[in-house]
């Protein structure tokens, strides 16, 4: 009776792409002349994520209601014997990553409509989330390892174009630039997995992937440590993609993209696919404790570095961007740790609260900028802000929502989640419990600090004093900021940077204080509001109805223990404990101001840096990888110029013509050599003949 | 043999060639007729091949198809033979493509409208002549041909160092083919019957030190113009100063002929010989890829970053060869076409931009984007097909190639895993020169030293961008839906892989040169067994 959605379920990526392609198309020969039908254009591609939405929920429900995973296939190259087939998958764990991706695209494109209203990319904007829509629910559809990569790096190349969508910005554009060339990186690991993988087991499908590999390995005619590599390799894509140790370095930087983007690609859905693609093998890695221990601690020290990181961030996108890293690793190391319920319900629940509280902070930001003007610098940094509630209560209402969530207070939606991991965790090895309980606390605390210094207190956005200090603070970073790639620091031409952001500035400032932004903006807040309370009682302790859906298709549900209430308490009530901690810590600090916060800096001076300074890493890349390939690469040309020409030349001119020949060629008697070859070539098929 | 059917070849062949000696007399005050007009003719040539692949050639057929053979030159023992397979049907429409956008590409030539686009049809025919020839003969007859009008277009329409990068180019594609024509003749020669014919030529039994003899001449010839490490350096003289359409034609078809080339006549002819050769055949790919890519990311100057990009990508293509498998040699073909289709597109676009910013040197653009939008996307997406991006040719291309090594059977696995590995570096490098390149001409603020002229419109035109689109659109379709494109030549690599396959059995693994004992398998492998039996894989596993 559900049959026909299935066999149609092929539209769920199909239509967001026409949509993209259609407006595409209309972009490239229209141009500018588009931009007066936008209402209608938004209008479309909104509607068809909206179908694909509904599709979505459709297969949700049939899933639930139990019914068979479905795969549909069709042959995509061949070459003699082998053959390659795509096509589209749908089981509990695709159609909960598709229910996920619609619903949270479905609200961002809505949310955009007013965010990018004046936008002169408005248009391109959209066609470029469609494109992205369609590129993330193929992956998720994907049924092999080969049509995984394959939207792995279109969902990158749509992360691309839309980090660098204000491509006038120097800083986007050498974002856009490292986030593509880091994840290429890790792409590059992932290839050379799939590779090794498949020499090994003959297959791209996950599950025979997965059951080969345990076969060979448990018969001892493949040695679990070459096993272990090849897994290991496999997740460098979803390191990179995921934002983990050491791979993470592009998405603080991918916050240059407009905020929309944020929300619902470097919080909700692209970088959640690594935790989707472990959970998608996890077959290939469940039997291999070496590969199980890599992903547990990469996460767990993600996690901490993240939250380590965030604490000191002034920038409300960037402290939100580590944060996102930090929750990333949250659930990598619950998938290390075998709890593939406890991840994949973290990625759900972060989806829905992480996006709100990004959209929430492009709220702020609209807000802000109709005071300070369209300056990344100062619309968007907490120390111009305070008090804003005030002016925009319902952004601050989610935002604290938000909050709560990811702090992890009962009974929003990320108590739950986060409590599963932890205990998880503490079940496998308690100093990961350790890692996570800390995190948790400093999690709490700079959350808390994060909507204190913006929500609360006075507001500072007309402070001269304190926005000539930004600008300033800001030109001597420039100096420091570079890409993968980037050619030489000459290019940053501090100057022409600085005049062009301050003729920005001065537009666009028309009020003296912020107003609450539209409803269309105001709306997918509030309704992403009710998943960020609600959608955690899905997976309580004492009735996990999330875990029985999600457990790995074809595998014994795992018995689940007796629920036992003292763990419960014990477990629950230390992490709510340590995140109490930390928000009395904020609040102390950032409300009541009896702590001072830049005394506790001045104390753990070095400590403050190193956060400050994100762990020195940047820079660390920046030596010596970006210019030690530059410099390579200078190297290389420049022997290629001298010496390699150079010595075929010489080779070739010594034996073969003489310096004579050459100067008359040089004199261009074009026509006369056209005689020369032509008389060569019969000369020599005559001769040869007569021979 | 004489073909009762319409000589469909030598029309294809001869008809661009015919038309061009009209162009003299053309009645054309304007410089409007001429243009048109080979255009007109370069068309109707491609519709023409199109007809006769759909109607008349038989893709499930591995074999030469649509014969002619006519006595030319009976003294010589030279025939006008002609023929197609499943490697050189694919060829000769792209060459029909990209020449006839090239044609376009030269639409508002000021200098000799009527000796460039006479030249053009030259070369469209010759081009075509390389792809088709039967006889050996004509074949190095069609390949001499063609440089002369490449020469003239980089002397008279290219750059400022147009006259150097001519000569050398001239000089070193020359030079080499001289070893065309001596292992060319050696083969004709030896044995007992004297033949041109090339699938007569592939059916003699030569021996082995002749046979390594004649590929190492084959292979310094053909070795030129694809290009490989270390005969490369002409290319980026030459891409880097011939005009858009010289550019186009010389990345998107003419190194296509050196991997055509190898296939034709190293592989197909001295299978046994290329046993020893392919794992040298291996390394210079990898060297090209890394190499390529990393002297493009050193370079400044748009066409010659793109020009060195063009080694960088055409390793791959040495990679396939060298893999002994279908998969890889079905890849190789597949990255002959696809970056055939991407080098033309991006060098139109640099010919765009340059038309515009009159600088090559990307450090004096900048901020172009705001300016020429239509170029920054179609730029954009040239870019990321050539950066193997998923959904666009050079991806599947790239990715058959890294299967056809992987699955090889002939390779020990170390030497995989060193093959591999280092090729995929080369795909952190590409996106790094290629995205910079963007970053450099279209992001950021607008450069002040850049002053267009006023007026000039700078976006692209709207035959600009039916060009590039013309180039994109197969580029996408073929990363969509790949099968559609190597369906059409699969039974003939599949063929080619068997022959070298059967030669492989024969492979003496007593004796081997140190350099192949550091590449192949310890044992014999038995090409009978297409799939490998369980027990040798685990042995394999551990090893690795």
């Amino acid at each position: 009776m559900m049959e026909p959605i299935y066999q149609y379920a092929w539209l769920i990526p199909v239509l967001p792409l026409l949509g993209a392609a259609i407006i595409g198309i209309g972009l490239l020969l229209f141009g500018d002349k588009t931009y007066q039908y936008r209402k209608s254009i938004s209008g479309f591609l909104v509607f068809l994520v909206g179908a694909t939405m509904v599709l979505s929920f459709a297969l949700l429900w049939s899933q639930v209601q139990g019914h068979a995973p479905y795969t549909a296939l069709s042959e995509w190259a061949t070459a003699g014997d082998f053959h390659l087939k795509m096509g589209y998958t749908v089981d509990h764990l695709t159609a909960m990553m598709l229910v996920v991706v619609t619903t949270v695209a479905f609200l961002v494109m809505v949310y955009t409509d007013g965010y990018m209203s004046h936008d002169p990319g408005y248009v391109r904007f959209y066609s470029y989330l469609s494109l992205f829509s369609s590129s993330m629910l193929g992956l998720v559809v994907s049924p092999n390892m080969v049509q995984i990569y394959i939207f792995w790096e279109l969902v990158g190349m749509c992360s691309y174009l839309l980090v660098g969508f204000w491509y006038e910005r120097k800083a986007a554009a050498a974002a856009c630039q490292k986030a593509f060339v880091t994840n290429r990186v890790g792409d590059f690991g992932m290839l050379l997995g799939i590779l090794a993988l498949y020499a090994l087991t003959q297959t791209f499908e996950f599950g025979e992937m997965g059951d080969r590999l345990q076969t060979l390995v448990q018969s001892g005619s493949l040695s679990a440590a070459l096993a272990s590599l090849c897994a290991i390799l496999i997740f460098l894509g979803p390191v990179a993609k995921s934002a983990q140790f050491p791979l993470h370095v592009w998405l603080p930087d991918a916050m240059e993209g407009p905020t929309p983007i944020s929300a619902l690609i470097h919080a909700a859905t692209m970088v959640a696919a690594g935790v989707f693609l472990v959970a998608r093998i996890f077959p290939v890695f469940e039997g291999l404790p070496v590969a199980m221990n890599v992903i547990a601690w990469t996460g767990a020290f993600t996690a901490f570095l993240g939250a380590s990181i965030a604490i000191t961030q002034n920038d409300i996108k960037k402290g939100l961007a580590y944060s996102t890293m930090s929750q990333l690793g949250y659930m990598m190391m619950a998938l290390g740790v075998g709890s593939f319920g406890g991840g994949l319900f973290h990625l759900m629940t972060h989806a829905y609260f992480k996006a709100m509280l990004f959209l929430g902070s492009g709220s702020v930001i609209h807000g802000m900028e109709a005071v300070v003007g369209h300056d990344p610098v100062l619309a968007q940094d907490m120390r111009l802000m305070g008090g804003l509630r005030k002016y925009m209560p319902v952004t601050a209402a989610t935002f604290l929502i938000g909050t709560l969530a990811i702090s992890g207070i009962p009974p929003f939606a990320g108590f739950w989640s986060k409590d599963e991991i932890l205990g998880s965790a503490f079940a496998v090895n308690p100093a990961l419990w350790v890692i996570g309980w800390l995190t948790a606390g400093i999690t709490a605390f700079y959350m808390f600090r994060m909507y204190f210094s913006t929500f609360e207190g006075e507001f500072r956005g007309n402070d001269a004093e304190i926005r000539q200090q930004l600008k300033n603070e800001n030109l001597q970073k420039l100096g420091l900021a570079f890409g993968p790639g980037a050619m030489n620091s000459q290019e940053l031409t501090l100057e022409a940077e600085h005049e062009a952001e301050a003729h920005d500035a001065d537009h666009g400032a028309h009020s003296e204080f912020p107003h609450e932004s539209p409803l269309v903006m105001i709306a997918p807040l509030m309704v992403l509001a009710v998943p960020s309370v609600l959608i955690g009682l899905v997976g309580t302790p004492f009735a996990n109805y999330f875990e029985e859906f999600i457990h790995p298709t074809g595998e014994a549900m795992p018995t689940l223990a007796e629920f036992d209430w003292t763990e419960f308490v014990l477990m629950a009530g230390s992490s709510v404990a340590i995140a109490v901690v930390g928000i009395v810590l904020a609040y102390l600090m950032y409300i009541k101001r009896k702590i001072d916060p830049a005394a506790i800096a001045r104390k753990i001076q070095p400590l403050y840096q190193l956060s400050l300074n994100k762990w020195y890493i940047d820079e660390i890349y920046h030596t010596v990888f970006v210019q030690g390939t530059l410099r390579l690469a200078k190297q290389v040309l420049s022997a290629d110029i001298k010496f390699v020409d150079g010595i075929v030349n010489l080779t070739g001119l010594a034996t073969m013509v003489s310096g004579e020949g050459l100067k008359y060629f040089e004199t261009g008697r074009a026509q006369f050599y056209a005689l020369i070859i032509f008389a060569a070539v019969l000369g020599i098929a005559i001769t040869s003949s007569v021979i | 043999m004489v073909s009762t059917h319409f000589p469909w070849l030598t029309t294809v062949v001869m008809l661009p060639l015919l038309a061009s000696l009209l162009i003299p007399v053309l009645p054309d005050k304007e410089g409007r007729t001429v243009r048109w007009y080979a255009f007109g003719v370069g068309l109707l040539d491609l519709i023409l091949m199109v007809f006769m692949a759909w109607r008349y050639y038989d893709f499930s057929n591995p074999e030469f198809q649509l014969t002619e053979t006519y006595s030319w030159i009976p003294q010589l023992g030279m025939n006008w033979s002609l023929a197609v397979d499943g490697l050189s049907m694919p060829l000769i429409l792209l060459t029909g493509l990209v020449t006839t956008l090239a044609i376009c590409t030269g639409w508002q030539v000021k200098q000799k409208p009527r000796l460039f686009f006479f030249l053009m049809l030259v070369m469209y025919s010759a081009q075509i002549g390389v792809f088709i020839a039967k006889d050996m003969l004509l074949f190095f007859l069609m390949w001499e041909i063609e440089l002369v009008p490449v020469y003239l277009l980089i002397a008279i329409w290219g750059g400022p160092k147009r006259r150097y990068a001519a000569t050398k180019f001239i000089l070193y594609t020359a030079l080499a083919s001289i070893f065309i024509l001596v292992a060319g003749l050696g083969m004709a020669f030896y044995g007992d019957t004297v033949t041109f014919d090339i699938e007569a030529l592939r059916h003699k039994d030569y021996a082995l030190g002749f046979q390594l003899l004649a590929y190492a001449g084959f292979l310094v010839a053909f070795g030129v113009k694809l290009p490989i490490f270390p005969v490369h350096t002409w290319l980026p003289d030459a891409h880097g100063e011939a005009s858009a359409s010289g550019s186009m034609i010389l990345a998107g078809v003419l190194i296509k002929m050196g991997g055509y080339a190898l296939i034709r006549m190293n592989i197909e002819m001295l299978p046994d010989a290329h046993i020893y050769f392919a794992p040298i055949l291996a390394v210079i790919g990898i060297i090209n890829v890394i190499y390529g890519a990393l002297t493009a990311l050193g370079q400044s100057n748009l066409k010659r970053r793109l020009a060195y990009s063009s080694i960088s990508h055409m390793g791959f293509v040495l990679l396939g060869i060298a893999s002994f498998t279908d998969l890889g040699l079905n890849g190789a073909v597949l990255q002959m076409l696809s970056h055939g289709l991407i080098a033309a597109s991006l060098f139109f676009l640099a010919g765009v931009t340059y038309e515009r910013t009159h600088t090559l040197m990307m450090d004096k653009m900048g901020g172009l984007a705001k300016a020429m939008p239509r170029t920054f996307t179609l730029f954009t997406v040239g870019a990321l097909a050539s950066l193997a991006l998923p959904g666009m040719s050079g991806f599947v291309g790239e990715l058959m190639v890294f299967l056809g090594i992987t699955t090889s059977d002939a390779y020990n696995p170390t030497f995989k895993i060193v093959l591999i590995v280092l090729t995929a570096i080369g795909l952190i490098l590409t996106p790094i020169y290629l995205l910079s390149m963007l970053r450099e001409i279209f992001y950021g603020a607008k450069n002040p030293e850049f002053k267009p002229e006023i007026g000039l419109r700078l976006d692209a035109k709207p035959r600009e961008v039916l060009i590039t689109a013309c180039m994109l659109l197969p580029i996408i379709g073929i990363g969509f839906y790949p099968k559609l494109v190597t369906q059409s030549y699969d039974v003939k690599t599949v063929e080619v892989a068997d022959r070298i396959q059967d030669s492989l059995t024969l492979f003496s693994y007593d004796q081997q040169p140190f350099f192949t004992a550091i590449a192949y398998k310890a044992q014999p492998f038995f090409a009978a067994n297409p799939v490998a039996p369980p027990i040798p894989k685990v042995r394999e596993a551990k090893v690795m």
